[in-house]
């Protein structure tokens, strides 16, 4: 952290949030309000005369809490820059009959109480987002007692307790009597790999996914108390023990050498004596079969690693998607490990994924190299699949500027739209969005798409599938499908977008008056768009296009909406076995019939664009085997949308509940 | 457990399937054996007849002679403890009240079970009720208790349950 301050060519802004990004990849523009310290940087020496006389004693939040700091302070003994910053929260202010009593003890005339914060500017080539990750609060795990007895601790608050830094000095003493702990204990997989999530209605109990770092950290922190006090008794309950990182089965072993008892099972309760404040642990061990009950000094309960909520504000600033559990998403697991889907923002570290400390190092070079290749460029290459508006046709209407997952498209009220080429992904939402026919895909424009459409109908349409699948996706789906020889019906005839948000409903509209029997619209999975959240425009049209069928008497099942992602040959194969059997009950009769019914009509457009902040609930049904079924759901949330019964994602909103109504 | 020694080969590898589809058994497969549900369960530490992760572990095995035919599965007093807090949502209570099931279909009750079916249909009730009952409700204002074993039995009936012998 030294290095960092120090270095001639990096500008550490510490105490500073970032407001608002703008610009495209070479040319972000950065607003970053630094807050004030109160305290001048530059001529603080970092004394601490301060300190004594302040007379606000708060908890230490680096100690979690374990010992105590003024409202002048320094977060913690390394941070950069060694100057001391006031909490003006806390602080009662400079009135000398308040108190102001820092300012007098401070000989370098340093504290500033009229010191503002300032907004600053940065114009920036490339983004790192490294933003770390926060520990799981085990208080609702009630067995544990974390909450009811002083002696059961996190390992984050062991590691206060055991570092020389710490409130203790590295004397290792247990919270409720200042004792040495000699019998410890330590749980893993506190708060991960467990079902009971925040998305399960009885409550959360952690998440889903195995947490990477805490068996490691229970491993490290065994042989550190065994350096230190060779007589501790220690025993770690687990599930399962991942030591898979090099050395890292070394280490285990050692561990296990050194006399650390490692007992498979979970404890169940968690009792105290309240005379000693010694802990009773019960606990099944599952290779003996035998209920056990274990005496502690000390309990340790190996938290897991859950997303930093502060994340969630720099991931909108900067268009980021994440996963279902809530870490940043690369843009490819395998093959972009550490650039975002936005192009000239780069990942690393916890942000992504929880990860050690090697991990986040080796993530970290590789986010700075990448930052360094496109920095160095005198100029990039882009994809020749960009969109460009016609400032002709262009009606300076505005309805491109939102939909555009990459905030490419620069529109102004009275100017028209602008597509930044650098900046756009090619995934032609803009243009199935525009209703003057002013933006036009490269390589894959409305005419293009008209004539495919017509060439699939020209011969026997009554016979034929149309399908519009999505590059990366679907339409790999459908390669899989074929290079595994997984057997489907041969009559279905696909046109290849590069999203499904490039389907614009005239598509479908024409697909049907030219006599389409079934149209089948498939994108990447619903939260797994590689452009960002394009499909979701995909969903907000098709569910347009149903109304729309609907009110002209078409039957709004003749359009179905699939995701299949690249790996799923299978499904892909089902699913086209199931558009089939769709298709045979449709008769010419019923064609010739929609035909009639829409000639001339209006290609229905969904203007409503989904902003429901409340959870709503829902009345939905699956447009493939007409179940019906209620959720409680929140449309702007990443929200899968799959019927129970038949795995189909045709799925249609038919009523829609205000919320505490369902 | 025992010292006896199981025959793999009387194993029926689809007895997990058959407690899948079974309402209440679906997610027997989540299964890990962490035995956070033995280490906090009443009866577990009762007795060390009862164990939800070793019935589990047996059902998954496929021993279905020995789950069925045991009186283990009968002991889970569904307090739903290990419901809340296993880690891959189980829903213990929910899966022995299936395999309760299955036994019941396959004739394996026990007799506790049965007597307490004559009782119900005898008296409407799990416990009959004395003149001395009613005299303390009487003292202490209550209104009498009447046995009403002919609805109970109307409906016990309908749904097909009988006592013992049937």
């Amino acid at each position: 952290m030294m290095d960092v301050g120090r270095h001639p060519n990096i500008e550490l802004m510490a105490y500073s949030e970032v407001e608002d990004v703008s610009g495209y990849v070479g040319n972000f523009r950065v607003r970053v309000r630094r807050k004030a310290r109160y305290v001048d940087e530059q001529e603080c020496t970092a004394c601490g005369d301060c300190v004594p006389v302040c007379p606000i004693v708060k908890p230490d939040e680096f100690q979690a809490g374990l010992s105590t700091r003024r409202a002048i302070y320094i977060p913690f003994p390394q941070a950069v820059p060694s100057a001391y910053i006031i909490n003006i929260d806390e602080c009662l202010g400079d009135n000398p009959i308040a108190c102001g009593k820092c300012q007098e003890a401070c000989d370098k005339k340093c504290i500033d109480f009229d010191m503002q914060g300032e907004t600053v500017e940065l114009s920036v080539g490339a983004i790192i987002v490294a933003t770390g990750m926060d520990v799981y609060d085990p208080t609702p795990l009630d067995e544990y007692g974390y909450t009811s007895y002083e002696n059961v601790i996190t390992s984050l608050e062991f590691e206060r307790l055991i570092s020389a830094g710490g409130p203790t000095e590295g004397h290792f003493v247990r919270p409720s009597d200042r004792k040495r702990a000699r019998r410890i204990g330590f749980v893993q997989c506190v708060g991960s790999r467990t079902a009971h999530t925040a998305a399960n209605p009885d409550g959360q109990r952690g998440n889903p996914y195995c947490s990477n770092i805490c068996c490691m950290n229970t491993i490290k922190d065994s042989l550190l108390l065994k350096d230190h006090y060779p007589d501790t008794e220690i025993t770690v309950f687990y599930m399962d023990i991942r030591a898979f990182g090099k050395g890292f089965e070394d280490l285990y072993m050692r561990s296990r050498e050194m006399g650390v008892r490692y007992i498979r099972g979970l404890p169940g309760e968690v009792e105290e004596e309240p005379e000693t404040g010694d802990l009773r642990v019960y606990v099944e061990n599952t290779t003996t079969g035998v209920l056990e009950i274990h005496d502690f000094d000390l309990l340790v309960l190996s938290v897991g690693a859950v997303p930093r909520r502060e994340t969630e504000l720099v991931r909108q600033l900067l268009n980021l998607s994440r996963t279902g559990d809530g870490f940043l998403m690369e843009a490819h697991p395998k093959l972009k490990p550490v650039d975002a889907p936005t192009r000239g923002v780069y990942i690393a570290g916890c942000a992504e994924s929880p990860k050690d400390i090697k991990d986040s190092v080796t993530q970290a070079s590789a986010a700075a190299a990448r930052a360094e290749i496109l920095l160095s460029a005198p100029s990039i290459r882009v994809e020749a699949i960009t969109a460009v508006v016609d400032p002709d046709l262009c009606k300076k209407c505005g309805r491109c500027a939102p939909v555009c997952p990459f905030s490419a498209i620069i529109w102004e009220k009275g100017r028209a739209a602008q597509v930044v080429a650098a900046a756009c992904a090619g995934c032609g939402t803009c243009a199935a969005e525009c209703p003057f026919d002013a933006i036009t895909m490269r390589h894959f424009t409305d005419q293009q798409i008209y004539a495919m459409v017509d060439a699939i109908l020209e011969e026997d349409p009554l016979e034929k599938l149309v399908i519009f699948a999505c590059n990366w996706c679907s339409y790999a789906g459908a390669d899989t499908a074929g290079t595994s020889r997984f057997q489907y019906p041969p009559n279905g005839r696909i046109i290849r977008t590069m999203c499904s948000g490039r389907v614009r409903p005239d598509f479908v509209w024409h697909a049907f008056q030219k006599g389409a029997p079934v149209v089948l619209v498939s994108g990447c999975h619903y939260a797994d768009c590689h452009y960002i959240n394009a499909n979701r425009n995909t969903v907000r049209r098709v569910d347009g296009l149903w109304e729309g069928l609907e009110k002209y008497g078409v039957r709004p099942e003749r359009l179905q909406l699939e995701w299949c992602s690249a790996a799923e040959g299978q499904r892909w194969a089902r699913i086209m076995q199931e558009i089939e059997k769709l298709r045979a009950t449709v008769t010419a009769e019923e064609v010739e019939q929609t035909r009639e019914l829409l000639k001339g009509k209006k290609v229905p457009t969904s203007s409503k664009v989904w902003r429901i902040k409340e959870p709503t609930g829902a009345v939905m049904r699956c447009l493939r085997c007409g179940n019906e079924w209620e959720v409680v759901f929140d449309l702007a949330a990443d929200e899968e949308r799959m019927c129970g019964a038949c795995r189909s994602n045709s799925v249609r909103v038919i009523l829609k509940l205000e919320s505490g109504n369902s | 457990m025992s010292d006896e020694i199981i025959d793999v080969g009387t194993f029926d590898p689809h007895f997990c399937d058959e407690i899948a589809a079974e309402p209440g058994g679906e997610h027997i497969r989540r299964c890990f054996s962490c035995s956070t549900c033995t280490a906090g369960c009443p009866v577990a530490g009762a007795t060390d007849k009862y164990n939800p992760r070793r019935i589990i572990h047996m059902a998954l095995l496929g021993m279905r002679e020995q789950v069925l035919r045991s009186d283990f599965v009968w002991l889970c007093s569904v307090c739903y403890t290990c419901y809340e807090r296993c880690p891959q949502d189980v829903r213990i209570p929910e899966l022995m009240n299936g395999i309760r099931n299955i036994a019941v279909r396959e004739g394996y009750i026990p007799r506790a079970f049965r007597l307490q079916v004559e009782k119900l249909r005898a008296h409407g009730r799990l416990y009959e009720i004395e003149d001395y009952e009613n005299e303390r409700r009487a003292e202490y204002g209550l209104p009498p208790i009447r046995e009403d074993a002919e609805e109970v039995g109307w409906i016990m009936d309908r749904m097909g349950v009988k006592g013992e012998g049937g």
